[in-house]
């Protein structure tokens, strides 16, 4: 045993003593390099696009501008290394960035890259409006809006036609004699889940049902107003009397879609990153998916819940050099041309004005139709409150599906980590 | 009945080594059911894990494991996760033990007060220490090399391992280093010939906590480090975790290879793990 611990630790040492000390990619003459964190990598759908893009940005810049993936899988862990890497002061050169409340605070400091003077020009009009203002904070836009969501409810037209419902419910009350229907066929209603970061489909739910209630300035009203606790109580009666599926307290993303993916549930949200996953993993399901607004519960019916989902940011520098090329690289991917290529491959929306192809996926097209149908479009819970309110969303809507707390007392937990 | 040497047993003996063995079954599936569980799933579909998630795979999919091996580079991570767990091991308990044979065998002023603020690093929650480390690292131009996670894994690992050496050796008796200088041995000799022969079982307790430190860490190796030339398995059991999927089965079958070295390291080293445990927890 001793002699094969001492083998051991001799060969990994021998390795180790041949690693390189320090990785640094060997660069050219003149060359500018710029790092490119991101979690676009590994199973994402836009690994393979953005990895054929960059590798053609780089050999149309050979010798001038090369751009180098870094892999980081693991979205929240991707996130916890750039606010690390931003807290220290030492941002990536290019990065994937959160548009929310608290990433958007590292706009008051100098390490961001300012796009405002570039985005004033022509760059400007390769962008739907709306977003580059939604990216600008005092006046300086240090971010640059990319891919975007939109998440409608999606249902399975095969399970509402054995439930003999024809088409999807339009007010609540519909909503609940749809539901009783499903389930008198055996079907359980809606996917719902408390786990993971933010309880994305419970919470892709409850902005829904906020936003029929508040209608388009809802996120402007305080979370002490009533609508919020009447949205829960709605939120809550999906958690009971079966109208989802027992584990979706304490379940994650992989359990709501999975159960509707398996034809389990009939109704479920999430945004059109996840076509190609339910048609690779579920075909059945893929060709019964219709999509459709929530059901009305207060004054507004017919909204979309839109969001910036990642915007592109980099590093600030001195060397113009650096700087030119950073602004090169961001605007060859927000061309209209590229972001196609990037949607079309991936199921992904973006924040530029692009046409989709003639062979373009068919519930993508629904995507855009649900989009263009919209009678106003608010954003998400999670994209209005900062991520510790988001975090405690979960363990509070886990504690009232679990008759541990009322949905006054849900609101409460939540005003309670905001304050 | 009869007992092994023939004798007769009585209701309670029988009762006692049903009991016993009711316990030992007890604890038996609860530690083996959940690694079953995970063998199995990682041969099924993601949506046969969903849909019959205690059933027998349908079709055995080997296809996870070459999914695995071949998305998330597992076997370059493998090999790198053994270099950083084995050197920083290494180094953690050359560092370690020197000065737990000094705070534990020598007299000197101040010797509790140094002792309680390296052991009150324990307490520090390494996620506070991010930043510093980001920062540090960079300057020494350490960013995204294998010395990164080693120097780090070993600087985290130092006061546990301070802890349980010196536990440990606090409990060798004196009078064999006695003897030893009365034969003449200098003060590393006493360390070297004597103490740290001794202290084996020590060694091998607060190696195999370091070196699953190494084995299981995940976000400084993320925040440290960019290629997969420096990274190590626990990100490549992340490649199967995008923004809004996760391709459960394949990581599964990824998290199988990756937990096989750690069985092999504790079947190998048990013994010796706790009886060290158990010599720190009674004479510590």
């Amino acid at each position: 045993m001793r002699r094969i611990i001492s083998t051991l630790i001799v060969v990994a040492l021998a390795l180790v003593m041949t690693t390189p000390l320090m990785a640094t990619a060997p660069q050219e003459e003149g060359e500018i390099v710029l790092n490119f964190p991101t979690f676009w990598v590994g199973q994402d759908s836009k690994a393979e696009p953005i990895a054929d893009l960059v590798e053609s940005f780089n050999a149309e810049h050979a010798s001038e501008i090369r751009v180098v993936i870094e892999a980081n899988p693991d979205t929240d862990g991707y996130r916890d290394k750039i606010n690390t890497q931003m807290a220290a002061g030492q941002a990536p050169d290019i990065f994937v960035f959160a548009p929310d409340p608290t990433t958007f605070q590292y706009y008051d400091s100098d390490i961001l890259m300012d796009f405002t003077e570039e985005l004033q020009g022509s760059w400007r009009n390769d962008f739907v409006p709306g977003y580059i203002e939604e990216s600008t904070k005092n006046g300086r836009t240090k971010s640059v809006p990319y891919e975007i969501g939109l998440t409608p409810i999606w249902y399975n037209s095969e399970l509402f036609a054995q439930a003999g419902v024809d088409e999807f419910p339009a007010t609540i009350e519909e909503f609940q004699d749809a539901a009783d229907a499903l389930k008198a066929a055996g079907i359980v209603p809606t996917s719902q889940m408390t786990g993971g970061s933010n309880a994305w489909t419970s919470m892709l739910w409850y902005s829904h049902i906020v936003g029929s209630l508040g209608g388009p300035d809802v996120w402007s009203k305080p979370l002490s107003d009533p609508l919020f606790v009447e949205a829960a109580e709605v939120l809550l009666r999906m958690y009971q009397d079966g109208n989802t599926t027992r584990d979706a307290v304490g379940g994650d993303a992989g359990v709501s879609g999975g159960h509707y993916m398996a034809g389990n549930t009939a109704m479920f949200i999430n945004g059109p990153w996840y076509i190609g996953r339910i048609r690779g993993d579920a075909p059945e399901t893929y060709a019964a998916t219709r999509l459709a607004p929530a059901p009305q519960v207060g004054d507004y019916y017919g909204h979309q819940l839109g969001f910036m989902l990642s915007n592109l940011a980099a590093a600030n520098t001195d060397d113009e050099r650096k700087r030119d090329a950073v602004i090169t690289f961001m605007q060859y991917m927000t061309d209209p041309d590229n972001v196609k290529l990037v949607s079309e491959a991936a199921g992904s929306l973006f924040a530029i004005k692009y046409e989709l192809g003639a062979d373009a996926d068919p519930l993508q097209r629904e995507f855009v139709r649900a989009a263009s149908e919209a009678t106003f479009v608010i954003g998400l819970f999670s994209s209005r409150y900062p991520v510790d309110v988001v975090a405690e969303f979960g363990q509070a809507l886990a504690a009232m599906a679990l008759g541990e707390a009322t949905p006054a007392e849900f609101v409460e937990m939540l005003i309670e980590v905001n304050n | 009945m009869n007992g092994i040497a023939g004798t007769r047993l009585t209701f309670s003996d029988a009762t006692a080594k049903v009991g016993k063995w009711l316990v030992l079954g007890f604890f038996f599936f609860f530690t083996f059911v959940p690694l079953i569980w995970l063998l199995l799933s990682s041969f099924k579909t993601n949506l046969e894990l969903q849909m019959r998630p205690f059933a027998l795979p349908a079709v055995w999919q080997i296809q996870n494991y070459v999914n695995a091996i071949q998305i998330s580079g597992l076997p370059r991570l493998f090999l790198n996760s053994v270099v950083v767990s084995s050197v920083s091991t290494v180094l953690t308990l050359v560092v370690t033990s020197m000065a737990a044979f000094v705070f534990a065998r020598e007299k000197f002023p101040l010797q509790q007060a140094l002792l309680n603020v390296i052991l009150a690093g324990v307490l520090v929650p390494i996620i506070a220490l991010m930043a510093p480390y980001f920062r540090l690292t960079n300057a020494l131009k350490l960013y995204d090399s294998l010395w990164a996670l080693i120097l780090t894994y070993t600087a985290i690992n130092l006061p546990i391992s301070t802890f349980l050496m010196h536990g440990f050796m606090k409990t060798i008796p004196k009078e064999l280093e006695e003897a030893a200088v009365i034969d003449g041995a200098s003060f590393f000799q006493r360390f070297s010939r004597v103490i740290f022969p001794l202290s084996r079982v020590g060694l091998v307790t607060a190696g195999t906590f370091v070196f699953l430190f190494g084995w299981n860490e995940f976000i400084y190796a993320l925040l440290l480090t960019s290629r997969i030339q420096s990274r190590t398995l626990q990100l490549g059991i992340r490649f199967f975790v995008s923004q809004f999927f996760t391709d459960y089965t394949s990581m599964f079958a990824a998290i199988v290879l990756t937990i096989i070295p750690s069985i092999a390291v504790y079947v190998f080293l048990h013994e010796k793990i706790i009886k060290g445990l158990a010599s720190g927890a009674l004479k510590g």
